[in-house]
């Protein structure tokens, strides 16, 4: 009798615990996924390379989309040291993953004179299959993907066969011509950084340094070529550029730009509709003089106009503290951070937007830590630089070389619940993903096609992460758009999903987020909501769509112009 | 359009205001570079104006025509620490650093308390790693004890509060803690004494950390040294 009372109650424990769901809502499977291999830095060989390996430990990143069209996302991860192998992972359809880099064609990323930094992927040619850009110090790359399985490099012909030290890469159709453009940020100035003439290549100032990489637009002329447009796109950039963003931050059709710098002032960009852009930044943001890492667009707060995440250095001895900018819906924003309670994420990098408890909300995560090495601290020497008087920053050699010492390392990163679009709680630590690498690029998606959206996360120097998403069921949706008039990926379209009450926004986005680029697909979690009210799309091309009786629970297809939604299988 | 221009002019006006007092000011300094209460109005004025290169030009002028003004230097410091909260971080750091430099000079010539608590305080705004925690204590160890020699003023628990700082930021928090208890007795009510005192563990280290912002303005207005008992 007593051991029937123990079963029963044991039994009633277990259900209790399966219907809460375990309290750790992520899983790390890297190692079991097959997506293990570490990125390392690129070291350099020439005499400032001391020196330069404390300011380039960069070039971990992460890019998804289904490139084989098999319904499953893939992911595309970058090494940068000179022997090191790029990985494309092959999604088998049960969270684990094939690299097939090698026989796709596009491993090799990295030599004596290029490094991966970053990458992309676009359909710059409408053609259905997702594309790959590489993003690189040297010279960029860009794949066409033949038929799902290779890829041939097509660079020189489409004439983007120039050398630069480009760190980030995003595309939408800037001038609405129905193809993506690629909008490319660089870090250092376009000099030669493997093998420099002069010294002179570091930034000149800690926050208003003139004598970076900048941005460069590159038009796709519909024929497989890119023009650079970027003066008559009304761009004369010559910051340190470390992210790019887009989004729509008037709602009237066409995607704005916001400009993540290093060393210097963000920038703000409105697009005219026309082609160019207008520079909007003091009224929009204001002069800033801190070290802008990201640029991540969402509407947190669900008042219909998209916001934008900045992360910046937030540490004891640099409190710049990130932006969390509002959108007040009249071209300007006010930073909320401190309010929201996402102001320090110590020395941030990639941040995400997403949704990974279903309830609705856009929940952030915030990876952190610059080098995390040996125990002594790098600080005193850079600030002995600093405070010394009279030193040319922009002389390489005058900057303390870093060895094993470490800045701002071993940070934990931040896992930011939405709070109901007012504030955020931090619930890192109990989800297990306060890791303290030096985390970079973050790809969200998800990659069992279970609804719940997963993480990928790019390491400097390390092994990444792959982490599944276990929460407790909750319900959800989620949509890939097909444009016709519009891009065929529809970079750029607006979905307005209403349901139980409330309308939430989201777009589809052309790889905004530092060194990652999540998924196309749009996701909306519904928490308990059994119905959806209605789905409004915007496309890029003007077109608006609206469509009813959509059942929770399916991922599905949206053809622009036609008039029903695909269910996916 | 109307109301807009006499809002911006409502808005203005301070500024104007603050800016056509500097150059009487200036001529004061000039006289007594040692005038604590000008240069106090002076620097007053620079912040409502935002006029702090003026300022620091101003009084890098002074200091030079008048070495051994211990309270030039002084205040020749408080013009880069009024600077910071309006600068970048990196910039903050530079202006700080002078700041320290303008202070010792200061020192150098009095060992006043107004000069070893500015100079104290100023210490514990850098972080642990740069080691000027010890730094801070000497120097306000050295202010509070020149404090107990005269009549007690309410500006001393100043120097009180920034010793518990400092001690506490040398992790020894039970000296902090007796430090501010023993200030509370002879400055009973005092706010800022409260309120560490009523902290304890992460939520102090918060509120001092908070305290110690380089982002927020630091209090120099230096009139409580005259106007109060």
């Amino acid at each position: 009798m007593r051991r029937s009372w123990i079963g029963a109650t044991l039994l009633l424990i277990s259900v209790a615990a399966l219907a809460a769901g375990p309290e750790r809502w992520f899983e790390d499977v890297t190692a079991r996924a097959g997506v293990a291999a570490k990125h390392t830095n690129r070291t350099f060989h020439n005499p400032y390379a001391e020196i330069m390996a404390g300011y380039t430990a960069l070039g971990a990143s992460a890019a998804v989309a289904d490139f084989d069209g098999d319904g499953f996302e893939d992911l595309f991860v970058t090494d940068s040291s000179e022997t090191g192998r790029n990985h494309l992972y092959r999604n088998d359809g049960d969270f684990t993953f094939t690299d097939v880099a090698g026989e796709a064609g596009v491993a090799n990323g990295n030599d004596a004179s290029n490094a991966s930094a970053d990458a992309l992927w676009l359909d710059y040619d409408n053609d259905g299959r997702p594309d790959l850009f590489v993003v690189r110090f040297g010279k960029s790359q860009l794949f066409h993907n033949l038929d799902g399985r290779r890829f041939r490099e097509v660079t020189r012909e489409a004439g983007l066969d120039r050398a630069g030290n480009a760190i980030t890469a995003i595309a939408f159709d800037h001038d609405l011509d129905g193809d993506l453009d690629l909008f490319v940020g660089s870090y250092f100035q376009p000099v030669d950084v493997f093998n420099p003439a002069t010294p002179r290549f570091f930034p000149e100032s800690f926050e208003t340094a003139n004598n970076g990489g900048g941005l460069t637009v590159w038009r796709n002329e519909g024929n497989g070529r890119f023009t650079d447009v970027t003066k008559q796109a009304g761009f004369a950039l010559s910051g340190w550029t470390l992210d790019l963003g887009h989004g729509d931050a008037d709602n009237d059709g066409d995607d704005d730009l916001y400009v993540a710098c290093d060393f210097g002032t963000d920038r703000f960009f409105v697009n005219d509709g026309d082609g160019t852009f207008t520079d909007r930044t003091r009224e929009a943001i204001g002069i800033d003089s801190k070290k802008g890492m990201n640029a991540e667009w969402g509407d947190f707060d669900e008042d219909g106009w998209l916001d934008v995440f900045v992360t910046n250095i937030t540490d004891d001895y640099m409190r710049e503290g990130n932006f969390l900018w509002r959108n007040n819906g009249d071209l300007t924003f006010t930073d909320v951070a401190r309010e929201t309670a996402t102001y320090d994420t110590g020395w941030g990098w990639g941040a995400k937007f997403f949704d990974y408890d279903n309830d609705g909300w856009l929940d952030l995560y915030v990876v952190n830590g610059w080098v995390s090495a040996g125990s002594e601290s790098y600080v005193p020497d850079i600030f002995e630089m600093i405070t010394r008087g009279d030193v040319d920053f922009a002389d390489a050699r005058n900057w303390p070389p870093m060895g094993r010492k470490s800045l701002s390392g071993y940070q934990k990163k931040k896992l930011f619940h939405n709070q109901g679009g007012q504030l955020f709680k931090d619930e890192a630590a109990r989800h297990g993903l306060d890791s303290l690498r030096d985390g970079r690029g973050i790809a969200v998606a998800d990659f069992d096609n279970d609804g719940r959206q997963d993480l990928f996360v790019a390491n400097a120097n390390a092994e990444p992460f792959l982490y599944r998403n276990v929460a407790p069921a909750a319900r959800w949706v989620s949509f890939r758009l097909e444009g016709k008039r519009s891009n065929r990926d529809a970079v750029g379209a607006r979905l307005r999903l209403t349901a139980g009450g409330r309308t939430r926004l989201r777009f589809v986005n052309g790889g905004n987020g530092f060194a990652g680029q999540s998924s196309r697909r749009v996701h909306f979690g519904l928490g308990s909501l059994k119905e959806i009210g209605k789905l409004e799309v915007l496309w890029p091309s003007g077109a608006k769509q609206t469509f009813a009786g959509i059942a929770p629970g399916r991922t599905y297809r949206i053809v622009e112009g036609e008039p029903r939604p695909r269910r996916q299988p | 359009m109307k109301r807009r221009a006499a809002l911006l002019i409502l808005l203005v006006w301070p500024v104007m205001a603050a800016a056509a007092t500097l150059p009487e000011l200036e001529s004061r300094l000039a006289a007594d570079p040692n005038d604590m209460k000008a240069a106090n109005e002076y620097r007053k004025a620079v912040i409502q104006a935002g006029e702090y290169d003026r300022a620091i030009d101003f009084f890098k002028k002074l200091v030079t025509d008048h070495p051994k003004a211990a309270y030039a230097w002084l205040n020749y410091g408080y013009a880069y620490v009024d600077k910071i909260p309006a600068a970048g971080s990196i910039t903050q750091v530079i202006l700080a650093n002078t700041a320290l430099t303008n202070f010792t000079k200061s020192i150098e010539i009095e060992r006043s308390w107004i000069a070893l608590f500015t100079r104290g305080n100023s210490y514990l705004y850098w972080p642990k790693i740069f080691g000027r925690g010890p730094l801070a204590v000497a120097d306000l160890e050295e202010a509070v004890a020149i404090s107990k020699k005269g009549p007690q003023k309410k500006v001393y628990a100043r120097a009180w509060i920034a010793l518990g700082d400092a001690y506490w930021r040398t992790d020894q928090p039970d000296k902090a803690k007796a430090t501010w208890k023993e200030a509370l007795a002879l400055f009973p009510g005092e706010p800022q004494l409260e309120a560490r005192l009523a902290r304890d563990g992460e939520d102090l280290e918060a509120y001092i950390y908070d305290q110690l912002d380089p982002n927020k303005r630091v209090d120099t207005n230096l009139s409580p040294l005259w106007e109060e008992p």
